[in-house]
């Protein structure tokens, strides 16, 4: 039995998922709770994006990760939603890294505004990031049972020859 | 967008213009019941302009040797001032952000117009001193660029306040209640709609958005 299937460390995915998806819903909550126009000035200070998409981005995005947030948790579609936190957080801890690089003091945008980018907000997204990437990688090694007839059928084969 | 675009002159004496008739230099800001719901609102003296009890209270944390605060100052204030300050919708207060990075010479700057302030001449102080930013902090000479808007009476009165402990303890007043809040750079928007603080610090050509949003406070 490979380590990615024993108990403990799909307990321990589990716990990641959920967390990772709690986070989600947490900072899409904050974000959706205030104005968008609050987001979209944090996503503008990045100085990234043209204004245009900058308002359509702070208008999609909580939702987008509300949605992701809600899919981590339940456990559905686990391949799109853990590649979707994935790919967000890796163009998130980006940007992040390279305003604080730029030694650009602009907030954070993360959990609504007031919090600036530091040392600390790059070691939780990073971490949050690190996390993400384990559940995803784990996501595709741990493939769920499957729900097409023809592959259950094979699936059970080794265990009938036994 | 780049807040260092080179200064208008003419935006910045649109802005004097501006703000010199709503100098409160009494120091009665804060009086009476306020819709933005902060209460008395802790105001330097002179330093505040508009109607307390407006619906939006709006503090501006600014460093004078910022550059983004200058171009802030000429730029996007005479306008908001005119739209927001002058119509009755939100209530502006100076508070100072003296940056570290930028050595003693900004809590100096600080400390020159909050007692220019106490004589009701914290505007052309401050106007002065981002007008003419670039000369001061090269040569230091920022009494000589304090002085140059006031009268000999003025500046002896000036000099008196700056060494009285009360004007540091107000400068370092307004760092810590930013800290608090907090204000992590500067020009930092500090606005307070029914109790709720909400720092805002991006500000594109023409203000749009920030403009979108106070408009958006004002309708709740």
């Amino acid at each position: 039995m490979s380590f990615s299937r024993s108990k403990p460390f799909k307990i321990a995915v589990m716990v990641l998922r959920i967390v990772l998806g709690a986070i989600f819903m947490y900072a899409a909550y904050a974000k959706l709770a205030e104005s968008w126009r609050l987001f979209a000035a944090g996503i503008a200070s990045y100085e990234v994006l043209p204004m245009w998409t900058v308002e359509i981005l702070a208008r999609t995005l909580p939702w987008l990760e509300l949605l992701i947030g809600v899919l981590l948790i339940v456990g559905r579609w686990r391949r799109v939603s853990t590649l979707a936190t994935s790919g967000l957080l890796l163009v998130f801890f980006g940007l992040m890294v390279r305003a604080y690089i730029k030694g650009m003091t602009i907030d954070c945008g993360c959990f609504g505004p007031g919090e600036a980018i530091s040392w600390k907000t790059l070691l939780r997204d990073g971490s949050m990031l690190a996390g993400s990437l384990v559940v995803t990688v784990a996501a595709f090694l741990n493939r769920p049972p499957s729900t097409s007839p023809q592959r259950r059928r094979e699936e059970k084969v080794p265990a009938e020859t036994v | 967008m780049r807040l260092w675009n080179a200064p208008t002159n003419r935006l910045s004496a649109a802005a004097l213009a501006v703000f010199l008739p709503f100098l409160s230099p009494t120091g009665a800001a804060g009086q009476g019941p306020s819709a933005h719901g902060a209460g008395q609102v802790g105001t330097g003296q002179g330093k505040s302009l508009g109607n307390p009890a407006a619906p939006i209270l709006v503090e501006m944390y600014s460093d004078f040797q910022c550059p983004h605060c200058k171009h802030l100052h000429e730029t996007f204030l005479p306008g908001f001032i005119k739209d927001y300050v002058d119509t009755g919708k939100a209530y502006f207060v100076c508070r100072e952000f003296p940056l570290q990075g930028f050595g003693p010479k900004s809590r100096e700057a600080a400390a020159y117009a909050t007692a220019a302030g106490r004589i009701g001449k914290f505007q052309p102080v401050a106007h002065a001193l981002f007008q003419n930013q670039a000369s001061w902090v090269l040569s230091g000479k920022i009494w000589e660029t304090v002085a140059a808007v006031l009268t000999p009476a003025e500046q002896a009165k000036v000099q008196t306040l700056f060494k009285d402990p009360a004007i540091a303890a107000e400068v370092q007043h307004d760092v810590d209640t930013g800290l608090k809040i907090p204000v992590t750079s500067t020009p930092t928007l500090v606005l307070t709609h029914r109790l709720q603080q909400r720092p805002w610090t991006f500000f594109d050509d023409g203000g749009t958005l920030f403009r979108g949003y106070m408009d958006e406070l004002l309708k709740k």
